[in-house]
Order: C-alpha cells, then sequence, then structure tokens
C-alpha cells in the first residue's frame, strides 16, 4: 500500500480582495447611468436602447454612454474616472 | 452591472469574483448578440432595464461578497505516491493541461525555490484575468508539473514579470474567443546553456527545455492566471501552441543582431520575449531574389481575417529561416530595412474586410488612421517596428509568420540566473 506524499495545488485564488459596489436601493429616479459600450456589435444600439426606456419610463436624468476603442482594450482612465464621478450605476457589456 | 450574452455568462461570473466583486449584478442576453435585428435588441433592452429596475429596488444582487483570502503561501495536498492516482486528481480538478504531469511535491518544490535562492511567497506579479498571485513557489511547482528542473526557473520567473506588462494585453489574451497564445522566444547564452533548440524543428517537438519551458508557462497561466478552458479561457478552438509555444533565436545563423540587442540589451544577457501570437503559417518559398521573398512574404501577411489589419494595434512576427534571412542580407537590407518593406508592401485595401469587420475596423483604427475609405490601403501595424523579426530555424526554403493578436505588444526581459 503506497505512502502520502505532500504535494502543492497549482493553483491560487485572486489576489484582489472582495470589494464592495455602491449600494443603489431608492429606485432610479433622478439617477445618471453610465455604460460602458465594449465595441462589440449591436451594443451600441442595446445601450442607446436601454437609456431610451430608462428615461423615458423610469425618470433618470440622464446617460452618459463610452464607447471602448475596442473590445480588447480596458476603458481609459479618463472614462473610468468620469464614469466614476458622475454616475449612480454603471452598465458594462461581455461577450459577444 | 454587467450584461453578458448566454456563452459568456460563465466568463463574467468568474471575471466578477477576480476582480473583487463576487456578487456583480449579471444581466443576461441570447448569443450571439451581434446577430439580433434591432426590433429584438429593443425587445433585450426591455429585458436588462427590468434587471436595472430590480437593482435599483435592492433585488438583484448586493454586497455580501465572498471574502477571498488570498494567501501567498501555496496549498498542499496529501496523495497516495501513486503516479496514476496522483495523475487522476490533478486532473479532475483541472490542474493540467491534459497531459500527464510530474507530481510537484513540496520538497523538490522547495528546493527549486532554494536554487533561485528567493523567499517562496514572494510575489513576483499578478496574472490575468483571474489575478492569482504567482509567487516563486507557485511558479515552481507548475514548472516541476510541466517537467522543468531547476535551471528552468528564472526563466519562468523573467516569463511572468513579462506576461504581468500592460502593453502584452494578457487579460484579453487569456479570456478570447482568438486563438491566442504567448509565444516564448529565448535568446542570449541561456539557449546554449540550456541546451535549447533553435535550428532544425525548433517550433517543433523532441527539445527538452523548449517543450518544458512552454508547457509550464501555460500551466501558471491556466493554473495561477486562472484562464482555464471552457470557465474563463473562452477561445473558439485554441491552437496547439497553448500547450507550448516556444522559439529560441538561431543568433549563430543570423546575419543581424538578436532580437534581444535589437530591444537594448547586451548580447551576453539572455532574455524571455512574450508576444501575442495567434499561430504559425508556414511560408515556402525557393526564390533566391529578394524582392520576390519580400512580395510573396506581404501577399501572405495580408488576409482578410486578420486581427492585426483590423485593430491595428498588433505586432505580427515574421520568422525567417536561415536561408531566407541569407538571401535578404544578401542585397544589403538590414532587419529595419526588412521591416519598412514589409510594412509598406503588405498593405491592404480596406475593403477585403467583411462589412462589418471594416466598420469596426473603422472605429478602432480612427485615431491613427483617420476616416477610412473602402479603397483606402491600410498596414498590418501602426509602425514597422511592430512588426518583429526572428532569424530560427534549420536550413530549407521556409519562414514562419505569426500573426499577432491584434492588440498586443511583446515585452522582453532579462533572465537572471544564480551566481
Amino acid at each position: 500500500m503506497s505512502q502520502n506524499i505532500l504535494l502543492i495545488d497549482p493553483t491560487t485564488p485572486s489576489h484582489i480582495m472582495a470589494r464592495s459596489a455602491r449600494e443603489l436601493n431608492d429606485g432610479l429616479k433622478g439617477k445618471v447611468i453610465g455604460f460602458i459600450d465594449n465595441a462589440k456589435p449591436n451594443f451600441s444600439y442595446l445601450a442607446a436602447d436601454i437609456a431610451d426606456i430608462l428615461q423615458k419610463e423610469h425618470g433618470i436624468r440622464s446617460a452618459k454612454i463610452h464607447r471602448k476603442m475596442a473590445a480588447s482594450v480596458p476603458a481609459g482612465d479618463r472614462a473610468i474616472a468620469d464614469l466614476a464621478a458622475e454616475c449612480d450605476l454603471v452598465v458594462t457589456g461581455a461577450g459577444d | 452591472m454587467a450584461i453578458c450574452s448566454t456563452a459568456f455568462e460563465v466568463l463574467g461570473k468568474a471575471q466578477a469574483k477576480a476582480l473583487g466583486y463576487a456578487d456583480l449584478p449579471i444581466s443576461i442576453v441570447p448569443h450571439p448578440f451581434g446577430r439580433h435585428n434591432r426590433t429584438e435588441i429593443r425587445e433585450l433592452a426591455n429585458k436588462c432595464v427590468a434587471d436595472i429596475v430590480a437593482l435599483s429596488n435592492g433585488q438583484m444582487g448586493g454586497n455580501s461578497a465572498e471574502k477571498i483570502h488570498a494567501n501567498v503561501r501555496a496549498s498542499s495536498v496529501q496523495l497516495p505516491d501513486d503516479m496514476e492516482e496522483l495523475n487522476r486528481v490533478y486532473r479532475e480538478r483541472g490542474w493540467t493541461d491534459g497531459l500527464p504531469i510530474m507530481p510537484p511535491i513540496a520538497d523538490k518544490v522547495q528546493a527549486m525555490v532554494d536554487y533561485v535562492g528567493r523567499a517562496p511567497g514572494e510575489i513576483v506579479s499578478c496574472i490575468a484575468p483571474g489575478f492569482g498571485a504567482a509567487t516563486i513557489e507557485l511558479i515552481a511547482a507548475n514548472a516541476l508539473m510541466a517537467g522543468c528542473n531547476k535551471e528552468h526557473l528564472p526563466v519562468l520567473i523573467a516569463a511572468v514579470e513579462a506576461v504581468a506588462a500592460r502593453e502584452l494585453n494578457l487579460q484579453s489574451i487569456q479570456v478570447t474567443t482568438n486563438p491566442a497564445a504567448v509565444l516564448l522566444i529565448a535568446n542570449g547564452p541561456m539557449v546554449q546553456k540550456l541546451g535549447m533548440n533553435c535550428g532544425i524543428n525548433c517550433l517543433g517537438q523532441g527539445n527538452w527545455a523548449n517543450a518544458v519551458l512552454g508547457r509550464a508557462l501555460r500551466l501558471i497561466l491556466q493554473n495561477i492566471g486562472g484562464a482555464a478552458p471552457g470557465l474563463m479561457d473562452r477561445s473558439t478552438h485554441g491552437q496547439p501552441g497553448k500547450y507550448s509555444f516556444v522559439c529560441p533565436e538561431n543568433e549563430l545563423q543570423s546575419p543581424w543582431e538578436p532580437y534581444h540587442v535589437e530591444r537594448g540589451f547586451r548580447a551576453e544577457q539572455s532574455t524571455v520575449t512574450v508576444v501575442g501570437a495567434e499561430g504559425t503559417l508556414n511560408m515556402n518559398a525557393h526564390s533566391k531574389k529578394a524582392d520576390e521573398l519580400l512580395r510573396i512574404f506581404c501577399e501572405t501577411l495580408a488576409h482578410p481575417t486578420s486581427n492585426d489589419y483590423r485593430m491595428g494595434g498588433g505586432n505580427p512576427w515574421v520568422i525567417l529561416g536561415p536561408e531566407h534571412a541569407a538571401v535578404l542580407h544578401g542585397v544589403g537590407l538590414t532587419k529595419a530595412d526588412v521591416k519598412q518593406r514589409l510594412w509598406e508592401d503588405s498593405k491592404m485595401r480596406a475593403s477585403r474586410l467583411s462589412g462589418i469587420d471594416m466598420q469596426r475596423m473603422q472605429w478602432e483604427r480612427q485615431p491613427e488612421l483617420g476616416e477610412v475609405a473602402p479603397d483606402a490601403m491600410i498596414p498590418i501595424c501602426k509602425s514597422p517596428d511592430d512588426i518583429g523579426i526572428l532569424v530560427s530555424g534549420g536550413p530549407g526554403t521556409h519562414s514562419v509568420f505569426v500573426p499577432s493578436f491584434g492588440i498586443t505588444k511583446s515585452v522582453t526581459r532579462e533572465v537572471v540566473f544564480p551566481e
């Protein structure tokens, strides 16, 4: 019968500690909603339509849409800072 | 909040968790999202709005994020001293590349760490997309699994530094649907020291150092970086280079300065260069005329499914066989001359791209090219210097085109061996 040996687990979880997103539980009226368009086909239409519905039917104050230069790059630092400063909620797209 | 198509829900959740937001609300739309018409998109927008409304009323997601206790010391596992059994366990836990591994026995990992004289918990970098901390100990464990010995560890430490450089764009390379892999180029004295193969079949099988270094880097990207196939690695097909992808330069057969010298290193330094690569394409050409060789190379580079042409932020490579390099050098061309000719003469008519990809190119390359008309000739990358040239391989009338991921720049780091 074979003995046990001590081996290393080659995996590791994220080194980024858990963070909390901003709480949002008082509805959308008067809120500013941001969008990061991932530059994939159709997302610009989806963001525009969501913004339109939110403004007409849910009373948001405004929408800010930032389109990335390409799906394969992060949003720019300036866009991130702008969205973080101005928006109550930011919606981003992932995938095709 | 994120909006994901169904095929990317797994990635969206895993990515949010890796970034510390385990409970990030995700609104799901059917895949493939890009095929929907405007009416369908409006309907999907209503669905997303319903999710946003629920979120705004505290009915979706939350902030009870699972606390991730990142520990810089690796976890260990007790298993029977039986190769078949421990291989079964490692394979079933998704810790391998599918091939049998050598067991990363704790004592052997420690011996490898001792060789480089660094603390086992020292973090070399955090690797996207999972952002696991690549410690010396974990790099060594994955190296052992791949079949490396201690002398390979400094190479992998340098590679782990390199892949974390922002300009490589590892985040996208690891999660993309494209067949993107990390090619590892070796230069300097370590090619001889480690017995690497830069000659016949240098990109193929049969050499220990080439094989295990590439395999170890892949295991590191998967196990520490979290890019497990089907989970965060979303590649539609992948490619064989995702098992192992290494190419040392054949510096003795090159008529020009080695690549690392071109990048500002001294010839006696050893370096690794990591490349966001999409595969290899043979360029078999019997011509002994430099102009003709360059013409057909350029015609090979230009193809309408290329990410390089569409995105324009890439770093494609041409690995010249020594015979082709001799032909080009024989008419007095420098490496810079070759790059210039390749860049100029491989420009492609924009309308060769599909309609939707031309629209994407017009957006993505607008800062670089301005408004691009359908009959405009677009370059493969921003500047001639973004084309990498390497001389490798053995006798024969072959060179290799390595298209890049499209938004990536190669990164070079020195390999430092212990005294």
